[in-house]
Protein backbone atom coordinates (compact mmCIF):
# COMPACT_ATOMS: atom_id res chain seq x y z
CA UNK A 1 0.00 0.00 0.00
CA UNK A 2 1.03 3.61 -0.39
CA UNK A 3 -0.09 6.73 1.43
CA UNK A 4 -2.43 7.53 -1.45
CA UNK A 5 -4.11 4.17 -1.47
CA UNK A 6 -4.37 4.29 2.33
CA UNK A 7 -6.50 7.40 2.29
CA UNK A 8 -8.99 5.91 -0.16
CA UNK A 9 -12.56 6.39 1.04
CA UNK A 10 -14.34 4.73 -1.88
CA UNK A 11 -15.18 1.24 -0.62
CA UNK A 12 -16.44 0.08 2.76
CA UNK A 13 -13.32 -2.04 3.22
CA UNK A 14 -11.06 0.97 2.88
CA UNK A 15 -13.25 3.18 5.01
CA UNK A 16 -13.31 0.61 7.78
CA UNK A 17 -9.53 0.25 7.63
CA UNK A 18 -9.13 3.97 8.18
CA UNK A 19 -11.82 4.08 10.86
CA UNK A 20 -10.05 1.36 12.81
CA UNK A 21 -6.56 2.84 12.61
CA UNK A 22 -7.59 6.43 13.16
CA UNK A 23 -10.19 5.47 15.73
CA UNK A 24 -7.78 3.43 17.80
CA UNK A 25 -5.18 6.18 17.83
CA UNK A 26 -7.87 8.68 18.80
CA UNK A 27 -9.37 6.62 21.59
CA UNK A 28 -6.04 5.62 23.09
CA UNK A 29 -4.72 9.13 22.77
CA UNK A 30 -7.86 10.53 24.37
CA UNK A 31 -7.52 8.19 27.33
CA UNK A 32 -3.87 9.11 27.77
CA UNK A 33 -4.80 12.76 27.52
CA UNK A 34 -7.55 12.34 30.10
CA UNK A 35 -5.08 10.76 32.53
CA UNK A 36 -2.56 13.52 31.89
CA UNK A 37 -5.19 16.24 32.34
CA UNK A 38 -6.28 14.74 35.66
CA UNK A 39 -2.66 14.36 36.69
CA UNK A 40 -2.04 18.06 36.23
CA UNK A 41 -5.23 18.86 38.13
CA UNK A 42 -4.38 16.74 41.17
CA UNK A 43 -2.29 18.33 43.83
CA UNK A 44 1.14 16.77 44.14
CA UNK A 45 2.32 15.17 47.32
CA UNK A 46 4.02 17.39 49.89
CA UNK A 47 6.62 14.71 50.55
CA UNK B 1 -28.97 -26.85 63.27
CA UNK B 2 -28.90 -23.34 64.71
CA UNK B 3 -27.78 -22.08 61.32
CA UNK B 4 -30.85 -23.60 59.73
CA UNK B 5 -32.99 -22.09 62.46
CA UNK B 6 -31.52 -18.65 61.76
CA UNK B 7 -32.23 -19.06 58.05
CA UNK B 8 -35.82 -20.09 58.77
CA UNK B 9 -36.26 -17.14 61.14
CA UNK B 10 -35.09 -14.72 58.47
CA UNK B 11 -37.31 -16.45 55.93
CA UNK B 12 -40.36 -16.23 58.16
CA UNK B 13 -39.65 -12.56 58.85
CA UNK B 14 -39.50 -11.72 55.15
CA UNK B 15 -42.59 -13.73 54.33
CA UNK B 16 -44.53 -12.06 57.10
CA UNK B 17 -43.45 -8.58 56.07
CA UNK B 18 -44.34 -9.25 52.48
CA UNK B 19 -47.69 -10.73 53.39
CA UNK B 20 -48.64 -7.53 55.20
CA UNK B 21 -48.13 -5.22 52.26
CA UNK B 22 -47.96 -7.61 49.31
CA UNK B 23 -46.57 -4.89 47.05
CA UNK B 24 -43.66 -6.96 45.77
CA UNK B 25 -45.83 -9.81 44.60
CA UNK B 26 -48.47 -7.53 43.18
CA UNK B 27 -45.86 -5.54 41.30
CA UNK B 28 -44.29 -8.69 39.88
CA UNK B 29 -47.60 -10.20 38.86
CA UNK B 30 -48.75 -7.10 37.13
CA UNK B 31 -45.47 -6.63 35.31
CA UNK B 32 -45.38 -10.23 34.11
CA UNK B 33 -48.97 -10.05 32.96
CA UNK B 34 -48.18 -6.90 31.04
CA UNK B 35 -45.27 -8.59 29.30
CA UNK B 36 -47.46 -11.53 28.29
CA UNK B 37 -50.10 -9.23 26.84
CA UNK B 38 -47.60 -7.07 24.96
CA UNK B 39 -45.86 -10.08 23.44
CA UNK B 40 -49.22 -11.58 22.63
CA UNK B 41 -50.17 -8.47 20.71
CA UNK B 42 -46.80 -8.28 19.00
CA UNK B 43 -46.54 -11.86 17.81
CA UNK B 44 -50.11 -13.11 17.52
CA UNK B 45 -49.20 -16.43 19.09
CA UNK B 46 -52.46 -18.22 18.48
CA UNK B 47 -52.03 -18.15 14.72
CA UNK B 48 -48.49 -19.51 14.70
CA UNK B 49 -48.33 -22.40 17.17
CA UNK B 50 -44.92 -23.70 16.09
CA UNK B 51 -43.18 -20.35 16.39
CA UNK B 52 -45.01 -19.67 19.62
CA UNK B 53 -43.66 -22.85 21.16
CA UNK B 54 -40.16 -21.91 20.04
CA UNK B 55 -40.18 -18.46 21.60
CA UNK B 56 -42.41 -19.00 24.64
CA UNK B 57 -39.55 -20.23 26.75
CA UNK B 58 -37.53 -17.11 26.08
CA UNK B 59 -40.52 -14.80 26.66
CA UNK B 60 -41.34 -16.50 29.93
CA UNK B 61 -37.84 -16.13 31.29
CA UNK B 62 -37.41 -12.57 30.09
CA UNK B 63 -40.69 -11.66 31.76
CA UNK B 64 -39.61 -13.35 34.99
CA UNK B 65 -36.17 -11.76 34.87
CA UNK B 66 -37.49 -8.24 34.60
CA UNK B 67 -40.31 -8.86 37.04
CA UNK B 68 -37.94 -10.20 39.66
CA UNK B 69 -35.57 -7.28 39.21
CA UNK B 70 -38.35 -4.92 40.28
CA UNK B 71 -38.95 -6.99 43.40
CA UNK B 72 -35.32 -7.68 44.31
CA UNK B 73 -34.49 -4.03 44.77
CA UNK B 74 -37.38 -3.71 47.21
CA UNK B 75 -36.39 -6.74 49.22
CA UNK B 76 -33.48 -4.95 50.82
CA UNK B 77 -35.17 -1.60 51.36
CA UNK B 78 -37.14 -3.36 54.08
CA UNK B 79 -33.89 -3.58 56.00
CA UNK B 80 -33.12 0.07 55.69
CA UNK B 81 -35.99 1.59 57.64
CA UNK B 82 -35.43 1.95 61.39
CA UNK B 83 -31.73 1.07 60.99
CA UNK B 84 -32.61 -2.59 60.86
CA UNK B 85 -29.47 -3.31 58.85
CA UNK B 86 -27.26 -2.10 61.68
CA UNK B 87 -29.11 -4.41 64.03
CA UNK B 88 -28.57 -7.29 61.58
CA UNK B 89 -24.84 -6.56 61.52
CA UNK B 90 -24.65 -6.72 65.29
CA UNK B 91 -26.72 -9.86 65.57
CA UNK B 92 -24.75 -13.00 66.46
CA UNK B 93 -26.24 -15.03 63.64
CA UNK B 94 -23.95 -15.38 60.61
CA UNK B 95 -24.54 -12.84 57.85
CA UNK B 96 -25.04 -15.58 55.29
CA UNK B 97 -28.10 -16.77 57.21
CA UNK B 98 -29.69 -13.37 56.59
CA UNK B 99 -28.77 -13.66 52.93
CA UNK B 100 -30.12 -17.20 52.55
CA UNK B 101 -33.34 -16.38 54.35
CA UNK B 102 -33.95 -13.41 52.11
CA UNK B 103 -33.00 -15.29 48.95
CA UNK B 104 -35.36 -18.13 49.87
CA UNK B 105 -38.15 -15.64 50.52
CA UNK B 106 -37.54 -14.05 47.12
CA UNK B 107 -37.53 -17.52 45.58
CA UNK B 108 -40.94 -18.24 47.05
CA UNK B 109 -42.30 -14.93 45.78
CA UNK B 110 -41.08 -15.50 42.24
CA UNK B 111 -42.31 -19.11 42.26
CA UNK B 112 -45.73 -17.82 43.30
CA UNK B 113 -45.68 -15.44 40.37
CA UNK B 114 -44.70 -18.31 38.07
CA UNK B 115 -47.52 -20.44 39.38
CA UNK B 116 -49.97 -17.68 38.48
CA UNK B 117 -48.24 -16.89 35.20
CA UNK B 118 -48.16 -20.43 33.83
CA UNK B 119 -51.92 -20.83 33.26
CA UNK B 120 -52.05 -17.29 31.84
CA UNK B 121 -49.34 -18.23 29.38
CA UNK B 122 -51.11 -21.40 28.42
CA UNK B 123 -54.35 -19.57 27.85
CA UNK B 124 -53.13 -16.46 26.05
CA UNK B 125 -50.54 -18.27 23.94
CA UNK B 126 -52.58 -21.40 23.32
CA UNK B 127 -49.55 -23.25 24.52
CA UNK B 128 -49.48 -26.99 24.20
CA UNK B 129 -46.22 -28.49 25.37
CA UNK B 130 -45.00 -31.33 23.20
CA UNK B 131 -42.38 -32.70 25.57
CA UNK B 132 -42.44 -33.96 29.12
CA UNK B 133 -44.12 -31.16 31.10
CA UNK B 134 -43.02 -32.58 34.45
CA UNK B 135 -39.47 -31.58 33.62
CA UNK B 136 -40.63 -28.01 33.92
CA UNK B 137 -41.23 -28.54 37.62
CA UNK B 138 -37.48 -29.14 37.83
CA UNK B 139 -36.36 -26.43 35.41
CA UNK B 140 -38.46 -23.60 36.80
CA UNK B 141 -37.25 -23.72 40.42
CA UNK B 142 -33.61 -24.25 39.40
CA UNK B 143 -33.74 -21.37 36.95
CA UNK B 144 -35.56 -19.11 39.38
CA UNK B 145 -33.02 -19.83 42.09
CA UNK B 146 -30.19 -18.89 39.72
CA UNK B 147 -31.79 -15.49 39.13
CA UNK B 148 -32.83 -14.94 42.72
CA UNK B 149 -29.58 -15.87 44.44
CA UNK B 150 -27.46 -13.53 42.34
CA UNK B 151 -30.19 -10.90 42.31
CA UNK B 152 -30.46 -10.80 46.10
CA UNK B 153 -26.69 -10.52 46.38
CA UNK B 154 -26.35 -7.71 43.87
CA UNK B 155 -29.35 -5.89 45.32
CA UNK B 156 -27.46 -5.86 48.62
CA UNK B 157 -24.38 -4.46 46.86
CA UNK B 158 -26.34 -1.54 45.49
CA UNK B 159 -28.20 -0.84 48.71
CA UNK B 160 -26.71 2.54 49.48
CA UNK B 161 -25.57 3.31 45.99
CA UNK B 162 -26.93 6.33 44.22
CA UNK B 163 -28.38 4.76 41.12
CA UNK B 164 -29.57 1.61 42.79
CA UNK B 165 -32.25 0.73 40.22
CA UNK B 166 -29.77 0.93 37.38
CA UNK B 167 -27.10 -1.08 39.09
CA UNK B 168 -29.03 -4.28 39.69
CA UNK B 169 -29.92 -5.16 36.08
CA UNK B 170 -26.50 -4.00 34.94
CA UNK B 171 -24.78 -6.40 37.30
CA UNK B 172 -27.30 -9.22 37.16
CA UNK B 173 -27.66 -9.70 33.42
CA UNK B 174 -24.06 -10.45 32.46
CA UNK B 175 -23.50 -12.70 35.45
CA UNK B 176 -26.73 -14.65 34.86
CA UNK B 177 -26.07 -15.25 31.19
CA UNK B 178 -25.00 -18.91 31.42
CA UNK B 179 -27.98 -19.70 33.62
CA UNK B 180 -30.36 -17.83 31.30
CA UNK B 181 -29.03 -19.75 28.34
CA UNK B 182 -29.53 -23.06 30.13
CA UNK B 183 -33.01 -22.32 31.42
CA UNK B 184 -34.29 -20.93 28.14
CA UNK B 185 -32.84 -23.80 26.13
CA UNK B 186 -34.22 -26.38 28.56
CA UNK B 187 -37.68 -24.80 28.65
CA UNK B 188 -37.83 -24.46 24.89
CA UNK B 189 -36.58 -28.02 24.54
CA UNK B 190 -39.43 -29.27 26.69
CA UNK B 191 -42.06 -27.16 24.95
CA UNK B 192 -41.02 -27.99 21.40
CA UNK B 193 -39.72 -31.51 22.04
CA UNK B 194 -36.91 -30.71 19.59
CA UNK B 195 -34.26 -31.73 22.09
CA UNK B 196 -33.97 -35.31 23.24
CA UNK B 197 -34.10 -36.02 27.00
CA UNK B 198 -30.33 -36.38 27.25
CA UNK B 199 -29.74 -32.88 25.94
CA UNK B 200 -32.40 -31.42 28.19
CA UNK B 201 -30.81 -33.36 31.02
CA UNK B 202 -27.45 -31.77 30.26
CA UNK B 203 -28.96 -28.29 30.33
CA UNK B 204 -30.59 -29.06 33.66
CA UNK B 205 -27.29 -30.33 35.00
CA UNK B 206 -25.56 -27.15 33.83
CA UNK B 207 -28.24 -25.10 35.55
CA UNK B 208 -27.83 -27.07 38.76
CA UNK B 209 -24.05 -26.68 38.57
CA UNK B 210 -24.41 -22.92 38.10
CA UNK B 211 -26.78 -22.78 41.08
CA UNK B 212 -24.35 -24.63 43.32
CA UNK B 213 -21.33 -22.56 42.29
CA UNK B 214 -22.97 -19.19 42.66
CA UNK B 215 -24.86 -20.02 45.84
CA UNK B 216 -21.53 -20.96 47.38
CA UNK B 217 -19.85 -17.78 46.21
CA UNK B 218 -22.70 -15.59 47.44
CA UNK B 219 -22.75 -17.24 50.85
CA UNK B 220 -18.99 -16.88 51.21
CA UNK B 221 -18.85 -13.28 50.09
CA UNK B 222 -21.96 -11.91 51.79
CA UNK B 223 -20.20 -11.36 55.09
CA UNK B 224 -17.71 -9.11 53.27
CA UNK B 225 -20.48 -7.10 51.66
CA UNK B 226 -22.51 -6.63 54.81
CA UNK B 227 -19.52 -5.44 56.80
CA UNK B 228 -17.99 -3.43 54.00
CA UNK B 229 -17.08 -0.40 56.04
CA UNK C 1 10.59 9.04 47.53
CA UNK C 2 12.47 12.30 46.89
CA UNK C 3 15.27 10.44 45.11
CA UNK C 4 12.97 8.06 43.28
CA UNK C 5 10.69 10.55 41.54
CA UNK C 6 13.06 12.15 39.00
CA UNK C 7 14.44 8.72 38.00
CA UNK C 8 10.92 7.36 37.72
CA UNK C 9 9.93 10.28 35.53
CA UNK C 10 12.88 9.75 33.18
CA UNK C 11 12.11 6.06 32.90
CA UNK C 12 8.46 6.86 32.17
CA UNK C 13 9.35 9.33 29.42
CA UNK C 14 11.86 6.88 27.97
CA UNK C 15 9.28 4.11 27.95
CA UNK C 16 6.81 6.45 26.28
CA UNK C 17 9.33 7.35 23.61
CA UNK C 18 10.21 3.74 22.87
CA UNK C 19 6.53 2.77 22.79
CA UNK C 20 5.75 5.43 20.22
CA UNK C 21 8.76 4.35 18.16
CA UNK C 22 7.68 0.70 18.23
CA UNK C 23 4.12 1.65 17.32
CA UNK C 24 5.33 3.73 14.39
CA UNK C 25 7.42 0.82 13.13
CA UNK C 26 4.41 -1.43 13.63
CA UNK C 27 2.19 0.93 11.66
CA UNK C 28 4.70 1.04 8.84
CA UNK C 29 4.94 -2.74 8.80
CA UNK C 30 1.20 -3.22 8.88
CA UNK C 31 0.27 -0.73 6.20
CA UNK C 32 3.21 -0.49 3.83
CA UNK C 33 5.54 -3.44 4.12
CA UNK C 34 3.50 -6.55 4.73
CA UNK C 35 1.91 -8.04 1.58
CA UNK C 36 -1.83 -7.77 0.97
CA UNK C 37 -3.83 -10.79 1.95
CA UNK C 38 -5.15 -12.84 -0.95
CA UNK C 39 -8.83 -13.32 -0.11
CA UNK C 40 -9.72 -10.30 2.02
CA UNK C 41 -7.59 -7.61 0.51
CA UNK C 42 -6.37 -4.58 2.37
CA UNK C 43 -9.09 -4.67 5.00
CA UNK C 44 -7.23 -7.58 6.55
CA UNK C 45 -4.67 -5.07 7.81
CA UNK C 46 -7.15 -4.25 10.55
CA UNK C 47 -6.06 -7.57 12.04
CA UNK C 48 -2.68 -6.12 13.03
CA UNK C 49 -4.38 -3.65 15.35
CA UNK C 50 -7.29 -5.87 16.30
CA UNK C 51 -5.23 -8.81 17.53
CA UNK C 52 -3.06 -6.99 20.11
CA UNK C 53 -6.08 -5.25 21.58
CA UNK C 54 -8.09 -8.45 21.74
CA UNK C 55 -5.30 -10.42 23.38
CA UNK C 56 -4.32 -7.69 25.85
CA UNK C 57 -7.99 -7.28 26.71
CA UNK C 58 -7.85 -10.78 28.15
CA UNK C 59 -4.75 -10.13 30.24
CA UNK C 60 -5.70 -6.93 32.06
CA UNK C 61 -8.79 -8.48 33.72
CA UNK C 62 -6.42 -10.88 35.47
CA UNK C 63 -4.40 -7.95 36.76
CA UNK C 64 -7.64 -6.55 38.15
CA UNK C 65 -8.59 -9.91 39.66
CA UNK C 66 -5.25 -10.37 41.40
CA UNK C 67 -5.27 -6.79 42.66
CA UNK C 68 -8.83 -7.29 43.97
CA UNK C 69 -7.82 -10.44 45.83
CA UNK C 70 -4.84 -8.59 47.27
CA UNK C 71 -7.20 -5.81 48.36
CA UNK C 72 -9.53 -8.23 50.13
CA UNK C 73 -6.55 -9.91 51.80
CA UNK C 74 -4.95 -6.70 53.05
CA UNK C 75 -8.18 -4.86 53.86
CA UNK C 76 -8.03 -5.61 57.58
CA UNK C 77 -4.36 -6.49 57.87
CA UNK C 78 -2.56 -3.56 56.24
CA UNK C 79 -4.89 -0.81 54.99
CA UNK C 80 -2.15 1.12 53.20
CA UNK C 81 -1.16 -1.86 51.08
CA UNK C 82 -4.87 -2.48 50.46
CA UNK C 83 -5.22 1.06 49.15
CA UNK C 84 -2.40 0.50 46.67
CA UNK C 85 -3.97 -2.76 45.53
CA UNK C 86 -7.26 -0.97 45.04
CA UNK C 87 -5.59 1.71 42.91
CA UNK C 88 -4.11 -1.00 40.69
CA UNK C 89 -7.49 -2.76 40.47
CA UNK C 90 -9.34 0.30 39.23
CA UNK C 91 -6.56 1.17 36.78
CA UNK C 92 -6.59 -2.37 35.37
CA UNK C 93 -10.39 -2.29 35.08
CA UNK C 94 -10.38 0.94 33.08
CA UNK C 95 -7.66 -0.33 30.78
CA UNK C 96 -9.62 -3.57 30.34
CA UNK C 97 -12.74 -1.69 29.26
CA UNK C 98 -10.60 0.33 26.87
CA UNK C 99 -8.82 -2.60 25.23
CA UNK C 100 -11.80 -4.94 25.13
CA UNK C 101 -13.98 -2.18 23.75
CA UNK C 102 -11.47 -1.41 21.02
CA UNK C 103 -11.16 -5.15 20.33
CA UNK C 104 -14.92 -5.42 19.88
CA UNK C 105 -15.21 -2.34 17.68
CA UNK C 106 -12.26 -3.19 15.45
CA UNK C 107 -13.50 -6.77 15.17
CA UNK C 108 -16.94 -5.61 14.06
CA UNK C 109 -15.51 -3.11 11.59
CA UNK C 110 -13.34 -5.88 10.15
CA UNK C 111 -16.06 -8.51 10.08
CA UNK C 112 -18.57 -6.55 8.04
CA UNK C 113 -16.48 -6.09 4.88
CA UNK C 114 -14.63 -9.38 5.30
CA UNK C 115 -17.45 -11.81 6.12
CA UNK C 116 -20.60 -9.75 5.61
CA UNK C 117 -21.87 -9.80 9.18
CA UNK C 118 -21.30 -7.37 12.04
CA UNK C 119 -21.64 -9.95 14.78
CA UNK C 120 -22.20 -13.61 15.62
CA UNK C 121 -23.30 -15.11 18.90
CA UNK C 122 -20.59 -17.72 19.17
CA UNK C 123 -18.73 -18.59 22.37
CA UNK C 124 -15.72 -16.39 21.84
CA UNK C 125 -17.53 -13.21 20.86
CA UNK C 126 -20.32 -13.54 23.40
CA UNK C 127 -17.82 -14.08 26.18
CA UNK C 128 -15.86 -11.08 25.00
CA UNK C 129 -18.94 -8.85 24.99
CA UNK C 130 -19.83 -10.15 28.41
CA UNK C 131 -16.36 -9.35 29.71
CA UNK C 132 -16.81 -5.79 28.52
CA UNK C 133 -20.27 -5.50 30.12
CA UNK C 134 -19.01 -6.92 33.41
CA UNK C 135 -16.16 -4.44 33.63
CA UNK C 136 -18.33 -1.51 32.63
CA UNK C 137 -20.68 -2.49 35.44
CA UNK C 138 -17.63 -2.81 37.72
CA UNK C 139 -16.70 0.79 37.01
CA UNK C 140 -20.28 1.95 37.48
CA UNK C 141 -20.60 0.05 40.73
CA UNK C 142 -17.48 1.77 41.98
CA UNK C 143 -18.73 5.14 40.92
CA UNK C 144 -22.15 4.73 42.53
CA UNK C 145 -21.02 3.07 45.73
CA UNK C 146 -20.78 5.10 48.90
CA UNK C 147 -17.18 6.07 49.51
CA UNK C 148 -15.33 3.70 51.78
CA UNK C 149 -17.09 0.74 50.25
CA UNK C 150 -15.98 1.14 46.65
CA UNK C 151 -12.93 -1.04 47.06
CA UNK C 152 -14.76 -3.88 48.75
CA UNK C 153 -17.72 -3.91 46.40
CA UNK C 154 -15.44 -3.71 43.39
CA UNK C 155 -13.35 -6.60 44.67
CA UNK C 156 -16.43 -8.73 45.25
CA UNK C 157 -17.69 -8.05 41.74
CA UNK C 158 -14.24 -8.83 40.38
CA UNK C 159 -14.46 -12.29 41.95
CA UNK C 160 -17.86 -12.82 40.32
CA UNK C 161 -16.52 -11.73 36.96
CA UNK C 162 -13.47 -13.99 37.20
CA UNK C 163 -15.70 -17.00 37.85
CA UNK C 164 -18.44 -16.07 35.42
CA UNK C 165 -16.40 -15.45 32.29
CA UNK C 166 -15.00 -18.98 31.92
CA UNK C 167 -18.43 -20.46 32.70
CA UNK C 168 -20.03 -18.34 30.00
CA UNK C 169 -17.41 -19.43 27.51
CA UNK C 170 -17.84 -23.11 28.30
CA UNK C 171 -21.62 -23.06 28.30
CA UNK C 172 -21.91 -21.27 24.97
CA UNK C 173 -19.14 -23.41 23.48
CA UNK C 174 -21.07 -26.50 24.46
CA UNK C 175 -24.28 -25.02 23.10
CA UNK C 176 -22.70 -24.14 19.79
CA UNK C 177 -21.33 -27.60 19.23
CA UNK C 178 -24.95 -28.72 19.37
CA UNK C 179 -26.11 -26.03 16.94
CA UNK C 180 -23.29 -24.99 14.62
CA UNK C 181 -23.21 -21.30 14.00
CA UNK C 182 -21.34 -19.20 11.43
CA UNK C 183 -17.71 -19.51 12.40
CA UNK C 184 -15.51 -16.68 11.41
CA UNK C 185 -12.32 -15.07 12.49
CA UNK C 186 -8.67 -15.87 11.99
CA UNK C 187 -8.78 -19.53 12.81
CA UNK C 188 -7.46 -22.67 11.20
CA UNK C 189 -3.76 -22.85 10.48
CA UNK C 190 -1.18 -20.36 11.52
CA UNK C 191 -0.27 -16.99 10.17
CA UNK C 192 1.67 -16.76 6.95
CA UNK C 193 5.31 -15.97 7.81
CA UNK C 194 5.30 -12.83 5.69
CA UNK C 195 2.70 -11.35 8.03
CA UNK C 196 4.63 -12.12 11.18
CA UNK C 197 6.71 -8.89 11.43
CA UNK C 198 3.58 -6.74 11.45
CA UNK C 199 1.95 -8.94 14.07
CA UNK C 200 5.00 -8.93 16.33
CA UNK C 201 5.79 -5.22 16.10
CA UNK C 202 2.21 -4.23 16.77
CA UNK C 203 1.80 -6.75 19.56
CA UNK C 204 4.95 -5.42 21.22
CA UNK C 205 3.96 -1.82 20.64
CA UNK C 206 0.44 -2.11 22.03
CA UNK C 207 1.61 -4.22 24.96
CA UNK C 208 4.08 -1.49 25.85
CA UNK C 209 1.34 1.09 25.43
CA UNK C 210 -0.95 -0.95 27.66
CA UNK C 211 1.67 -1.13 30.39
CA UNK C 212 2.29 2.60 30.00
CA UNK C 213 -1.33 3.65 30.46
CA UNK C 214 -1.91 1.07 33.19
CA UNK C 215 0.97 2.40 35.26
CA UNK C 216 0.15 6.01 34.45
CA UNK C 217 -3.46 5.49 35.55
CA UNK C 218 -2.21 3.67 38.65
CA UNK C 219 0.09 6.57 39.45
CA UNK C 220 -2.78 9.01 38.97
CA UNK C 221 -4.96 7.01 41.35
CA UNK C 222 -2.18 6.89 43.94
CA UNK C 223 -1.67 10.63 43.55
CA UNK C 224 -5.39 11.16 44.19
CA UNK C 225 -5.36 8.86 47.19
CA UNK C 226 -2.35 10.63 48.69
CA UNK C 227 -3.91 14.04 48.04
CA UNK C 228 -7.07 12.85 49.82
CA UNK C 229 -5.07 11.56 52.76
CA UNK C 230 -3.21 14.84 53.07
CA UNK C 231 -6.41 16.83 52.84
CA UNK C 232 -7.84 14.70 55.62
CA UNK C 233 -4.70 15.21 57.69
CA UNK C 234 -4.84 18.97 57.18
CA UNK C 235 -8.48 18.99 58.23
CA UNK C 236 -7.68 17.05 61.39
CA UNK C 237 -4.74 19.32 62.24
CA UNK C 238 -6.91 22.37 61.68
CA UNK C 239 -9.60 21.04 63.97
CA UNK C 240 -6.98 20.46 66.68
CA UNK C 241 -5.82 24.04 66.50
CA UNK C 242 -9.17 25.54 67.38
CA UNK C 243 -8.47 28.05 70.11
CA UNK C 244 -9.91 27.11 73.50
Amino acid sequence: MTWQSFFDFSTMSHRHLIFVYAGIWLIQGAYLGWIAWNWSHTKGSRH
Amino acid sequence: MTYLRHVLDHLRKDLRLEWRSRDSINGMLFFALLVVVVFGLAFDPTSYPTITRQISGAILWVALLFASITALNQSWTREQSNNVLEAQRMAPSPASALFLGKALANLLFVLTVEAVLAPIFIVFFNLHALGNVWLLTLILPLGTWALVVNGTFFAALGLRARNRELLLPLLLLPVSLPALLAMVQATTGVLTAELDPIQIGTWIKQLAGYDIIFTTICILLFETVLNAE
Amino acid sequence: MEQRTPTLRSVAWLWFGITIAVLVVGFRQAIFLVPTEATMGNVQRIFYYHLPHAVLGLIFPYVNFIASLAYLFWRRRDPLKALTADALAVAAAEVTVLFVGIGLLSGMLWAKPAWGIWWAWDARLTTYLLLWLLYVSYLLLRRYSPSGQTGTFGAVLSVFAAIDVPIVYMSIQWWRTQHPAPVFGPNGGGIDPSFVPAVLWNMAGWAMWGVLILLFRFALERRRQLAEQEAALVAIEASLEIPQ
